[in-house]
């Protein structure tokens, strides 16, 4: 086929995809003369080029399309749905004949005249139905070039596109070009680990710096190349509407929103037919007739709208229509007939989860919802085929109001974020966007237990399914205790949680995702493969897939048992968080987190180890001291556990804190030592948990200064808000009534030059405050924001009373 | 017939591969495991940034590859848009076939009639000519293997 033949086919499939949509607006508005002109103009061109290609039947066919249309333009004619009907179908013929065409096929003879005599004023019903659509006779050959010109077709329609130059590309052309600059980035990556290890040499690493840059910006290009604004995929949806809503005999509108929001090529063509079937389910099982409509209270045109949005790094695509709604009742009883969940299950749930179950395998929406039947392909394919493209799909509805499905869709299918995991000494990457969270399972939440061959972790009051990474692998088993592994909480598609359990973490990174030989994807647990930044190849594990395989999707909502809410308050009552420390002699204890008031440093020198308990002053506090080691202390500073019972303090000398744990474990009381309450399993370790109740009757004591300074403060919001807390925190007790007697009072400087000024007397030693860090000479005033020196005169200030 | 053929040994036996569906020779670097696929599945590798599936040829023909020594260098070709590094005994030379490739009567027994399309001579002798596509396939169906 010579060039100027591909022009041709090129040309026309680009003015074609766009006059589709044009042409159903124009049949909503049949006095609108952008949308005729538009249509008109394309029969036109058709007709021109056709003419000098030597195609006498395309030319017959635009021929008599355009004097159609010419005699609408020159008002010589209304247009009329049989008028557009005719004409689409026109349109639909010439696009089969363009396609045999670029096949190089003999086009099959006759049909036209019908199509050409259909167009005639008060001719023959001739319904758009009756019209012979012929089927793409050669659809495999030329999908790819067609994707190119419909990347060209949406530039060509985008009103800012049309001064912008353009080029038309085989597409194959472009992903050669993507997929090199891919595997440029990934030899930059090697390359820098290597440098990395060369050591820094300045020669190098200049160059390589802008290299980097460089890369950075072609690949942020490449990716927009392979962009496709949305509007390709929407603009034939209002023809599939119209078709739709007329073979079913009903009104619909359709609404299109966020047309410019651009995605990836591939990906605008994996969305294509599930987006193709949600309509259908619309409109087929949504959509009420018009008459239903009509009792309902509606009004008789339905309407459907699909708006796209971006966020991130994902594109959301909502689909509502007005229609009757899902009805929970029938689908929770559906469901349940399945087995997918139980009767009980059903009680309990939410109305929005009993709705996701449509998108379980088999679940036929035409039993439930409608009395029309299904084209047997369920909304489990929807799911499925959205779920191999990394997105999700969730339903929301309100019955006798309407439906509203919403897409979560990945921007690029080749560059995601991987967090990558180690098993058995092995990494392995797991897209970032299943992570719900990661959960150290030493931190206690998680409680993992095995009920029988099941892991179970508790995940927010939830028993969620665990799998082993190394077992769904079959990996030797990990060296590391059930109790040491890492949780990573996986949330599926549909929303179902797992737990998968790994040795460790080892970072997060933008990985490009490589196919994988058959031979390895048949083991059916990797979505492919990629190099990390050292050179190594990781591999992707599929999820989706692992997670099917441990057979926890299908019953998953069986097995995701909410724990009793009884239980629930049981363990929040048992378990008691305590801190865990290490104390002089080496041990680990615990003692109860509500006793620990706070943890002190202070300069040994502050000890005072004469009498015969040892005693601390802490913030001009004397606390009795516990804990201390004999014999001299070799550090310069101590850590201390000051424990509070509300009255008596208590400063507990320890080497070092470990964490605020929780106490899960049973507790077992132990007599031999009187201060030890029970000694407890965390982790893998016994301690012992100090008695506090003996503790405070033995060494107790109230601190000596226990009443609190009383402060006055000036008036004020700024006083009020920032001095105040302050205060509070430093031991003081701010003085808000006035007949309270004051230790101590703060004023502004100028407030207090004013009192001054007419003698006022004052109760208590005043501290000044002034506006600026920089003090006049001789001013005893502190700067407002110095703390630690507003402290320290305040101090100084009660001494000086006290001696007073 | 002209065909350029990369000559290896395989589980002790000569064989060889129609040069033009070799892309490279390559020297083999770590290989990371690869685990629940087949056994001649050693891992994948990579190389300038591509990453390989590395093939055990003895394997994936049904010998056991401890009986035989094994070349440091792999023969990495191209099948259905993945890339394959092969694991080989030796890579021996490149030689130009001097026959068509012929049945010979008895056959070649069962494990290398399944991978090999016929003999063909050589100037170094008569050798066996690998069918890359069936030693790719497994050596039984994947039920069985994995």
């Amino acid at each position: 086929m010579d060039d100027l033949l591909a022009d041709f086919v090129a040309e026309t499939r680009e003015m074609l995809e766009a006059s589709s949509g044009e042409i159903v607006a124009w049949e909503a508005d049949p006095t609108d003369r952008a949308r005729l002109d538009t249509i008109f103009r394309f029969v036109h061109t058709v007709k021109g080029n056709c003419g000098f290609f030597d195609y006498p039947r395309l030319a017959a066919l635009s021929h008599a399309a355009e004097d159609a249309l010419a005699d609408c333009r020159a008002g010589r004619r209304e247009p009329d749905s049989r008028l557009v009907t005719a004409v689409l179908a026109i349109i639909d013929r010439i696009a089969a004949m363009v396609d045999a065409i670029e096949a190089e096929e003999e086009f099959e003879i006759g049909g036209d005249e019908e199509l050409i005599a259909a167009l005639e004023e008060g001719g023959d019903d001739t319904d758009s139905s009756s019209s012979p659509r012929t089927e793409q006779p050669e659809p495999t050959l030329a999908d790819a070039q067609e994707n190119a010109e419909q990347d060209k077709a949406a530039h060509s329609r985008s009103d800012t596109a049309v001064a912008q130059r353009s080029i038309r590309l085989p597409v194959d052309l472009l992903d050669r070009v993507m997929s090199g600059v891919s595997d440029m980035v990934l030899a930059r990556n090697d390359l820098a680990h290597r440098l990395r290890q060369a050591g820094t040499q300045p020669m190098i690493d200049g160059p390589f710096e802008r290299l980097t840059s460089i890369l950075n910006d072609v690949r942020d290009a490449i990716t927009r190349m392979r962009m496709q604004r949305i509007e390709t995929l929407f603009a034939a949806f209002p023809r599939l509407v119209r078709d739709l809503s007329q073979t079913l005999d009903k009104q619909v509108t359709i609404d299109l929103e966020g047309g410019d929001v651009e995605l990836d090529r591939e990906m605008i063509e994996m969305i294509r037919d599930p987006l193709t079937h949600i309509i259908r389910n619309s409109i087929d099982h949504g959509i009420e007739p018009p008459s239903e409509r009509k009792a309902a209270g509606k009004r008789e045109t339905g309407s459907l709208s699909i708006a796209a949005r971006q966020a991130g790094n994902t594109i959301s695509i909502v689909v509502s229509d007005d229609g009757r709604g899902l009805c929970p009742d029938k689908i929770g009883a559906k469901a349940a007939s399945m087995g997918l969940i139980t009767e009980d299950e059903r009680e309990g749930m939410a109305l929005n989860d009993i709705l996701q179950s449509i998108f379980q395998p088999g679940f036929s929406t035409a039993e439930t919802v409608s009395n029309i039947s299904g084209r047997g392909v369920g909304l489990d394919v929807v799911r499925q085929n959205l779920e191999r493209i990394g997105g999700t799909i969730s339903v929301k509805s309100t019955k006798g109001v309407g439906t509203l499905f919403t897409l979560q869709i990945p921007l690029t299918l080749s560059i995601i974020t991987g967090l990558n995991v180690v098993a058995s000494g092995q990494r392995f990457s797991i897209p970032q966007s299943y992570v719900e969270e990661i959960i150290h399972s030493s931190s206690r939440v998680l409680d993992f237990t095995t009920v029988g061959e099941t892991g179970l972790v508790t995940f927010r009051g939830n028993r969620v399914p665990c799998l082993k990474l190394s077992e769904v692998l079959e990996l030797p088993p990990s060296e590391l205790a059930d109790d040491d592994l890492t949780m990573v909480m996986l949330k599926l598609a549909n929303g179902d949680l797992f737990a998968l359990a790994v040795d460790d973490i080892h970072s997060h990174s933008d990985i490009v995702v490589k196919p994988l030989a058959l031979a390895v994807m048949q083991a059916g647990i990797y979505a492919g493969s990629s190099l990390l930044d050292d050179g190594m190849p990781v591999l992707l594990l599929d999820i989706t897939s692992i997670a099917a395989q441990g057979n926890i999707v299908s019953d998953l909502r069986g097995r995701l048992h909410k724990v009793r809410e009884e239980d629930e308050d049981n363990q929040v009552k048992d378990h008691s968080r305590a801190m865990l420390f290490t104390d002089f002699e080496g041990r680990r204890r615990a003692i109860r987190l509500d006793l620990v008031k706070r943890i002190e440093t202070v300069q040994t020198s502050a000890l005072d180890r004469s009498g015969l308990t040892p005693r601390v002053v802490i913030d001009g506090a004397i606390l009795p001291i516990i804990g201390l080691p004999d014999g001299p202390i070799e550090r310069e500073k101590l850590r201390f556990l000051r424990l509070s019972d509300g009255d008596s303090q208590l400063a507990y000398a320890i080497r070092e804190v470990v964490e605020a744990a929780e106490l899960s474990g049973s507790l077992t009381p132990v007599s031999d030592d009187p201060l030890v309450e029970a000694v407890t399993l965390l982790g893998d370790e016994t301690i012992s948990l100090l008695d506090g109740h003996e503790l405070f009757a033995r060494f107790g004591e109230a601190p000596i200064e226990s009443r609190k300074p009383v402060c006055r403060l000036p008036q004020g919001e700024w006083s009020r808000t920032i001095l105040a807390p302050l205060l509070t925190n430093a031991g003081y007790e701010v003085a808000s009534e006035p007949d309270i007697q004051e230790d101590v009072a703060i004023w502004f400087e100028d407030e207090y030059e004013a009192a001054a000024a007419i003698d006022m007397e004052f109760a208590a030693p005043v501290v000044r405050l002034r506006e600026t860090p920089e003090a006049p000479e001789n001013s005893p005033t502190i700067y407002r924001y110095d703390r630690e020196g507003l402290l320290a005169a305040l101090n100084s200030a009660r001494r000086a009373k006290g001696q007073g | 017939m002209n065909t350029l053929l990369v000559m290896a040994q395989i589980a002790g036996r000569r064989c060889a591969i129609e040069a033009p569906h070799v892309d490279m020779v390559i020297e083999m670097g770590a290989i990371t495991p690869v685990p629940r696929t087949p056994d001649f599945v050693s891992g994948i590798t990579a190389v300038r940034s591509q990453t390989l599936t590395v093939i055990d040829a003895r394997l994936a023909i049904g010998f056991d590859p401890g009986a035989f020594a094994m070349d440091h260098r792999a023969i990495v070709a191209t099948h259905e848009r993945s890339a394959y590094a092969i694991r080989v005994d030796a890579i021996e030379d490149i030689c130009t076939a001097v026959s068509e490739p012929d049945q010979v009567p008895g056959g070649f027994g069962e494990a290398w009639a399944r991978v090999s399309s016929g003999l063909v001579e050589t100037r170094v002798g008569p050798a066996l000519l690998l069918n890359l596509e069936s030693l790719l396939r497994a050596p039984e169906p994947f039920g069985a293997a994995a």
